[in-house]
């Protein structure tokens, strides 16, 4: 069995669905951006510094005791799109799937911790959870970092805390993100001016989900972006206040929706749901936004039979790089619509 | 907000450009965005790499004035590359280009003071400094306010701070 087979053979931890909030918010994620000490960073090392900190960091991840376990994946040894599926799984960045020699990604079973290795910084470390859970997520992530700190000894000034590859990253190093779902706000049309109050607190926002464009299926990511000047509790809690007040704002719209327009927001959610269950071709933006309805019905208790588990893992698995997994072959996009409608009427019809 | 190019499509497509040193906003749907070859997203970080290259630009005092050196010695990296690449070279990096560094984190985070949290091993150095900064600012409330009693008291545990283990030496 390939270390990829072995990844997938348990089903990522953060997909079950069950964290505070999950239908709004699917999964929150912390990573903390380190390096060694006086070591060139990544981008301008050579091949012979890459393996000498590679070697070091995958030695250091082993002997912890979050990531003891941990799977080794080094990027040499697998194919490229088995990078992209990845980072589709969002263990990996795009920059990793282009630039991958000398370069690992180490993750535990479920899929909850993991550390890119050479990526733009030689230590990225990641905890991804389901729902509003930044707060243990970081928890998590910081455990794991004294651990390694004590064996690795990070580059870090007094005065600029943590140093990093970008000066983005410099100070905690952190970043928390959070992907979550907010249809009521897109469809009242209230979503610019909720990211206008993001941006306006040093939030960003992206209008998508994972690393793709336009937004889709109603689903945002939103992550800090300051990291020099505040603690890290400060900056979890922060984002959760503003993620808290969000999603109030997402709440108080969906229940107009419900008193002004029921009927057709219900007509929506069941056509959507029909569709899913009958299609024989579907791209993945008509995917993802049928699905987002269909989330939508299941928050507002309209639609009881689906899970939504089995929705977070259409949502992984209809992707290009998982839909040619599940048929060993590289295949058209419109081939690919074929086989994603299948995968998502084998699972809503199950039941 | 409408699309800028078209002027048709709602823009939900908004980042900064830097082009030729001039910050520009664009505002576009996707669709002129892929037209134009705004592929924003999957080059998020070059773009914004490159933008934060571009401030450093706009923003940082000409080398000449400060006089600082061409490259940093453990790595090898020159501030011009820095420039154009908007990636430090190595964590020594931080202390060579100090100088011209700071009001590029102060443009990007507000600030230039690390709050969080410390490896293990240096947390007493680090604390110690902390605190020595927290005393002085009281000091130099107190002196304002003519408190002249508070002021000996804090330059006194200052000292004594400052003495009890090796000094903190200079950043
Ligand atoms: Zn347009
Ligand atoms: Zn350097």
């Amino acid at each position: 069995m390939s270390v990829i087979d072995e990844l997938l053979s348990v089903p990522a931890d953060w997909l079950r669905g069950d964290g505070e909030e999950n239908e709004m918010v699917l999964s929150c994620r912390v990573r903390l951006a380190r390096n060694l000490e006086r070591k060139p960073f990544t981008h301008i090392s050579g091949a012979e510094d890459l393996r000498d900190i590679q070697g070091e960091i995958k030695e250091a991840v082993a002997g912890t005791a979050a990531m003891g376990e941990a799977l080794v994946i080094d990027m040499d040894d697998i194919l490229e799109t088995e990078r992209m599926l990845l980072a589709e799984r969002r263990l990996l960045s795009q920059e990793m799937v282009q630039k991958y020699q000398n370069r690992s990604l180490l993750v535990n079973r479920g899929e909850g911790v993991s550390v890119m290795v050479n990526e733009a910084d030689h230590l990225r470390m990641q905890v991804l959870e389901s729902g509003l859970s930044a707060r243990d997520a970081f928890r998590i992530i910081s455990a794991l970092d004294d651990e390694l700190d004590e064996h690795l000894g990070f580059a870090f000034s007094d005065r600029l805390g943590y140093l990093t590859a970008c000066t983005t990253n410099v100070g905690t190093g952190l970043r928390v993100s959070a992907m979550v779902h907010l249809p009521g706000l897109v469809h009242n049309n209230d979503i610019r001016q909720v990211i206008d109050g993001l941006r306006h607190v040093k939030l960003t926002v992206r209008g998508s989900y994972g690393e793709g464009s336009e937004v889709m299926g109603n689903f945002f990511q939103i992550s800090n972006s300051i990291t020099l000047g505040h603690t890290e509790a400060d900056t979890v809690e922060d984002m959760e206040s503003h993620l808290k007040k969000v999603l109030e704002f997402e709440k108080k719209a969906r229940e107009s929706l419900l008193r002004e327009a029921r009927s057709l927001l219900e007509d929506k959610i069941w056509r959507s749901y029909g569709i899913l269950k009958s299609a024989r071709l579907v791209s993945p933006k008509e995917a993802m936004g049928l699905i987002s309805a269909v989330r939508l019905g299941i928050g507002l208790g309209i639609v009881t039979d689906v899970a939504l588990t089995d929705l977070n893992e259409i949502l992984i698995m209809i992707q290009p790089m998982h839909l040619q997994r599940l048929h060993d072959r590289a295949m058209k996009p419109e081939e690919r619509d074929r086989i994603r409608a299948d995968f998502i009427r084998s699972k809503l019809n199950k039941q | 907000m409408l699309c800028q190019f078209c002027k048709k499509r709602e823009a939900t497509i908004h980042f900064t450009n830097v082009i030729n040193n001039q910050v520009e906003k664009i505002h576009s749907c996707p669709l002129c965005a892929e037209e134009r070859g705004f592929d924003y997203l999957k080059k998020s970080n070059f773009e914004k790499d490159h933008f934060l290259a571009g401030l450093m630009n706009l923003s940082g005092k000409p080398e000449k004035v400060t006089s600082a050196p061409d490259c940093c010695p453990n790595c090898g990296l020159t501030f011009h590359a820095f420039r154009q690449t908007g990636r430090l070279g190595c964590s020594n990096c931080y202390e060579v280009f100090n100088r011209q560094l700071l009001p590029l984190l102060r443009s990007v985070h507000g600030n230039t003071r690390h709050l969080g949290k410390v490896p293990r091993k240096l947390s007493p150095r680090v604390n110690r400094k902390r605190r020595v900064g927290e005393l002085k600012n009281e000091l130099k409330r107190a002196v304002k306010e003519e408190n002249y009693e508070r002021a000996a008291e804090l330059r006194d545990e200052i000292n004594a701070l400052q003495n009890s283990s090796p000094p903190p030496e200079e950043e």
